[in-house]
């Protein structure tokens, strides 16, 4: 098959324009190589981006973008560093929105319905829209995440809303005027640090540790020379790989 | 933006090869003579026209690649001769912590549980960072099988053996520690209903060591770890890029000068002391190899530090992770976790067939890859040009069980469906990316640079992970040197005295590049990347060249 | 009556998951000691408080119409609540949305749906009524509570407006009553049993509600009643909060749910009742 010649396979790419696309930024019309993400269709126009970009990579949430199509009356939305162009889109990107964050001593905190009204009683005004859950770029229920988040059910809410990153895109267009991420986080820390168990190998490692039960062999490892390390590295033994079904999230081994 | 006929074949090979790799999934591992070779013939840090020789600062006369060496041969933003440092600071603070990441928030965290008043500055949002988008886990010791020796010797045997063993011993000793300061503010770890962790290997461990919370640990990490920090009433700069260190007349950090990227003014931060937690430089794309890296790892505190003349280490290697995506084009250099590899599934080549034990270390599985599209001619092409090699994620859930991808791998089901790829279905195309500096500013295992007061943390320092790191110790890292950096600069700040503020190491350095006939007018740090095409950038109102 | 086991679209409430569980955790255990099966809706949402009283803001139903939606979606064409907040909303938005093509047509567009379901929303009182039967409910008491003077305490939202919730005469009601004899109970009658308790003002201006309150607790003591039997978390709370403010002699106050899963047989410590009621039903002794 093809052999590459050189190691690298190219810098952030300037894709050559066979085919292109017209894209409007914020009203501006741009023609731009198709198949760009809207992200590199932004800078291939000349943007510098200094904020609505972060990690390029669909984790941080700085690039909210909401768009339009041509001749269709949604508005659709989505991350810029994810979301390919299409002719004729219209766009602007939303890099940030005001959510005021309370603040709170997680470990002081009763961890029920009550924590959450006591902090944003604003959840009691959502109307179920269900608008929240239409704008989310990741694709979460949103609106169930808030509605499990004021019956203080805190593993539902964890489940629901673990993959939020926090864009912002739910708070621009909730009629309730709710921080929908901001309730999904305390509900999280809540159930992380007060409805799951502890890991109790953790602590006795821990007690382990204060008594020194390691430093001798740590000290000696620390001091040998690298020959006898190397030794040792190529004879150590390797643990098999368990062979069991990893659920990705905490504690959500049932459902 | 599913897969194009031309690539089908090679998939159609991948799929009759299944069955067979599916009951025999034991192969053999590289010995270490076998690793150093491969590694010799195959891996980028082994090309001599990457890297040039310093010619300026503490490492005069090392390499380093090109990309890197043109930042550090380069002036300041500022003119040491006319900038104002001595008429008033616009904060003056304990502890300045440069970058808010994971390293600069806990460094922050634990300056402020000390009782210092500490200020963070970032240049652009608070967790805007590589730890945001650190995906598979966090090594400890923490089982009862396990123990730190074992992670020391994996640490070391990942590094090639040139780690420094007092930071190694800190890194591993502080490992279970970190993971429970981490749980106790409310992480959602991978646990067993009782409460257990689940453990899992990454490459180059001996023993299931690797912590979790699905596949957006790094990013479950920061947020709560931020909202710690929020809520403790941290203040944090958001869009202020540190561009200068500032000393005083007896050779002391004394803090910083910031530039504001939005109302684009400069700031001056008196610190008694200053912590580097300002990360890697993964966007200054050595060798013209796309990278995972956010977008603002650009090397700044490695600029400002050497500068300031700290010395560095490890810097003429890079880590390239083995499996960054080479199709669909919009995701080239994006991220596949290594806990993909770590589920069970193999890496083949055009004719579906193995050809490198997956957990081998980082840099021996990139070389592998590399080999294989180069001399060995078994990559597959995609519509552009890109070589890649397959990675059978349908059998995870052939392995483990229907939904598991799903559910343990959700940020990469979504990122690929985006493109009409359904990786429980379908293998996917990688090539390496460049992902970490596998070395920085030298620190001890305090934290503390040459510099008195000036401390560095996370991915700007290096020693840690000798030349190559693991799996897992990236999010360890910065916790454990960010939290010890912290403490010691709280500690430190009660003590300091600072003098008359200057700027005479910049002017020195400047000496130096005349000296050593650099004439160029790049100006350093960078701050961002630029991404505009060149022929708009010639055409930019006052397009000064920067980095 | 037939003796099949059915089975319920249960909708809970919000308040029910939160402060009042005991009312939730009776219910259900009397239900269950009834052979009826209750189905908790998934990832149900709030109710949306109380209906509009603007009825061409479209946006207030959303919240019942969803429920509605999902109940069908869900397999239910009849569902089961307690709380009278809850069951005052969706009753009403479900008879208004009947009653309206204009909204039904505009719902329908925003939820993305074909036509908004019909589904019957019913309250625990006429599951026991129209689907056990009195006769059966007698049959199945397990402890009558003799000797309990129970004072039946409707509020005001239960039944009205009647021409749309439609299940007892508002001003003189005897549902409760019927029921609570069928367990075996002594009932008074007193005057202001579907008098409101001032739970709307007890924010703005906690004195009205407070004399709201006063009202309906010196009529229950001059009925000579031993506890208060209440329907809403709203009026149990507010006529607790008024006693424990005025530090009179309490009159305990129970939920309709824990008195039926009692004498149903179910053990007084699983019903979730707070003191002082607690103590006072401990006193009823064993089933028999």
């Amino acid at each position: 098959m093809a052999r590459q010649e050189s190691l690298a396979v190219v810098k952030e790419p300037e894709t050559p324009a066979e085919e292109t696309a017209r894209i409007h930024i914020m009203g501006k019309s741009y023609v731009v190589p198709a198949g760009l993400t809207i992200l590199k269709a932004m800078e291939y126009a000349g943007y510098r981006l200094v904020r609505g970009v972060g990690c390029r990579g669909g984790f941080c949430g700085a690039c909210a973008t909401v768009y339009r199509k041509a001749g269709d009356f949604r508005l659709y939305v989505g991350l810029a560093c994810q979301t390919g162009i299409a002719d004729g889109m219209y766009l602007t990107q939303i890099p940030f929105y005001p959510a005021p964050k309370p603040l709170y001593d997680i470990h002081r905190l009763s961890a029920g319905g009550e924590t959450i009204f006591r902090f944003f009683p604003e959840v009691a005004r959502c109307i179920q829209c269900n608008t929240c859950t239409k704008v989310c770029p990741q694709g979460l229920d949103v609106m169930r995440y808030i509605a499990a988040a004021q019956q203080g059910d805190f593993k539902r809410v964890a489940e629901l809303s673990f993959d939020c990153i926090a864009c912002g895109l739910c708070v621009s267009r909730c009629p309730g005027e709710i921080a929908h991420y901001h309730v999904g986080l305390l509900a999280r820390r809540l159930y992380a640090a007060h409805l799951t168990p502890k890991a109790i190998h953790l602590r006795t490692r821990l007690g382990e540790i204060q008594e020194g039960r390691f430093s001798k062999e740590v000290e000696t490892f620390c001091k040998m020379d690298r020959q006898s390390l190397q030794r040792l590295y190529a004879q150590r033994a390797i643990e098999p790989e368990e062979e069991v079904a990893l659920p990705g999230k905490s504690n959500s081994d049932e459902d | 933006m599913a897969y194009p006929e031309s690539m089908r074949p090679s998939i159609a090979e991948v799929e009759r090869t299944r069955p067979e790799r599916l009951r025999r999934r034991e192969f053999s591992r590289l010995t270490l003579e076998d690793k150093e070779a491969l590694l010799r013939r195959f891996h980028p840090d082994y090309r001599p026209e990457g890297f040039r020789s310093l010619r300026v600062g503490a490492n005069r006369g090392q390499n380093v690649p090109h990309e890197l060496a043109d930042l550090l041969e380069a002036r300041s933003l500022l003119d040491p001769d006319t900038f104002e440092l001595n008429a008033g600071a616009d904060h003056d603070v304990d502890v300045l912590v440069i970058g808010a990441g994971g390293a600069g928030s806990s460094a922050a965290l634990t300056a402020h549980e000390d009782g210092a008043r500490v200020l963070i500055t970032t240049k652009l949002r608070w967790g805007d960072a590589n730890t945001m988008m650190a995906q598979g886990g966090i090594q400890a010791a923490d089982r009862p099988e396990d123990s730190l020796a074992r992670h020391y010797l994996d640490v070391m045997g990942g590094g090639g053996f040139v780690n420094t063993p007092g930071l190694v011993r800190a890194l591993v000793t502080d490992a279970p520690f970190v993971v429970e300061w981490l749980e106790n503010m409310g992480v959602l770890f991978d646990k067993h209903q009782d409460g257990t962790m689940m453990e899992v290997h990454g490459g180059g461990t001996s023993i299931r060591r690797m912590h979790s919370s699905g596949d957006y640990t790094g990013m479950e990490f920061m947020r709560v770890v931020r909202d710690e920090a929020r809520n403790r009433g941290i203040p944090c700069l958001e869009f202020n890029a540190a561009v200068e260190l500032v000393l005083d007349d007896s050779g002391q950090c004394a803090g910083a000068v910031l530039y504001d990227l939005d109302t684009k003014e400069f700031s001056l931060v008196r610190a008694r002391c200053t912590i580097l937690a300002s990360g890697g430089m993964g966007r200054l794309h050595c060798q013209g190899f796309p990278t995972t890296n956010h977008y603002g790892a650009t090397a700044d505190g490695v600029v400002i530090g050497y500068r300031a003349g700290v010395p560095m280490l490890f810097m003429d290697t890079v880590q390239y992770h083995p499996t960054g995506v080479a199709y669909p084009e919009q995701l080239l250099g994006q991220l596949v976790t290594e806990k993909v590899r770590g589920l069970g599934a193999h890496l083949t080549h055009c004719k579906g067939e193995r050809f490198i034990y997956e957990l081998e270390t980082r840099d021996a599985v990139s070389a592998a890859i590399i080999r294989e599209c180069s001399e060995r001619q078994n990559g597959i092409a995609t519509p552009t040009g890109v070589l890649g090699v397959w990675l059978d994620t349908p059998m995870i859930d052939m392995l483990r069980g229907e939904g598991t991808t799903r559910r343990a791998l959700p940020a990469m089901v979504r990122q690929f469906a985006r493109y009409e790829i359904d990786i429980t279905q379908e293998p996917i195309l990688m090539y390496p990316t460049q992902h970490y500096q596998n070395g920085g500013l030298v620190i001890n295992e305090l934290g503390e640079t040459a510099i008195p007061n000036l401390f560095a943390a996370g991915e700007v320092s290096g020693g840690v992970h000798g030349r190559n790191r693991l799996m897992g110790n990236s999010l360890l890292d910065i916790f454990v040197f960010g939290r010890r950096a912290g403490r010691r600069a709280a500690e430190r700040a009660r003590e300091v005295r600072p003098g008359r503020l200057t700027l005479d190491h910049v002017r020195t350095y400047h000496r130096q590049l005349d000296k050593a006939g650099v004439s160029n007018h790049r100006a350093a740090p960078m701050i961002l990347p630029d991404y505009t095409p060149a022929s708009h950038r010639i055409r930019r109102l006052g397009g000064v060249a920067v980095g | 009556m037939s003796e099949e086991k059915k089975t319920f679209g249960y909708y809970p409430g919000c308040e029910l998951r939160n402060r009042v569980k005991g009312l939730d955790l009776s219910a259900r255990r009397a239900c269950r000691a009834l052979g009826i099966r209750l189905k908790e809706l998934k990832d149900w949402t709030c109710c949306g408080g109380l209906v509009p009283q603007v009825k061409d803001n479209y946006m207030g139903f959303l919240a019942p119409a969803r429920i509605l939606v999902e109940a069908h979606a869900q397999g239910f064409d009849e569902l089961m609540t307690l709380c009278t907040f809850c069951f005052n909303t969706l009753r009403r938005a479900a008879f208004f949305l009947q009653g309206h093509a204009e909204a039904r047509k505009r719902l329908e567009l925003f939820l993305g749906v074909e036509g908004l379901p019909r589904v019957k929303v019913i309250h625990l009182l006429e599951v026991l009524r129209d689907h056990v039967g009195l006769d059966r409910l007698r049959e199945s008491v397990q402890r009558p509570l003799k000797g309990l003077r129970v004072a039946p305490y409707y509020g005001c939202l239960l039944l009205r407006p009647a021409q749309e919730i439609k299940l007892d005469n508002p001003e003189a009601p005897t549902l409760i009553e019927v029921i609570l004899e069928a367990l075996g109970c002594e009932v008074t009658d007193f005057s202001s049993k579907t008098d409101c308790c001032g739970s709307y003002h007890i924010v703005t201006n906690g004195q009205v509600a407070g004399q709201c309150s006063d009202l309906i607790l010196r009529s229950a003591v001059k009925s000579k009643a031993d506890m208060l039997v209440a329907m809403c978390p709203l009026c149990q709370f507010n006529l607790d909060w008024r006693q424990k403010q005025t530090r009179t002699a309490p009159l305990p106050v129970v939920y309709f749910p824990q008195l039926l899963a009692l004498a149903l047989g179910e053990p007084v410590d699983t019903l979730g009742v707070a003191e002082p009621a607690a103590t006072a039903l401990s006193a009823l002794g064993s089933p028999t």
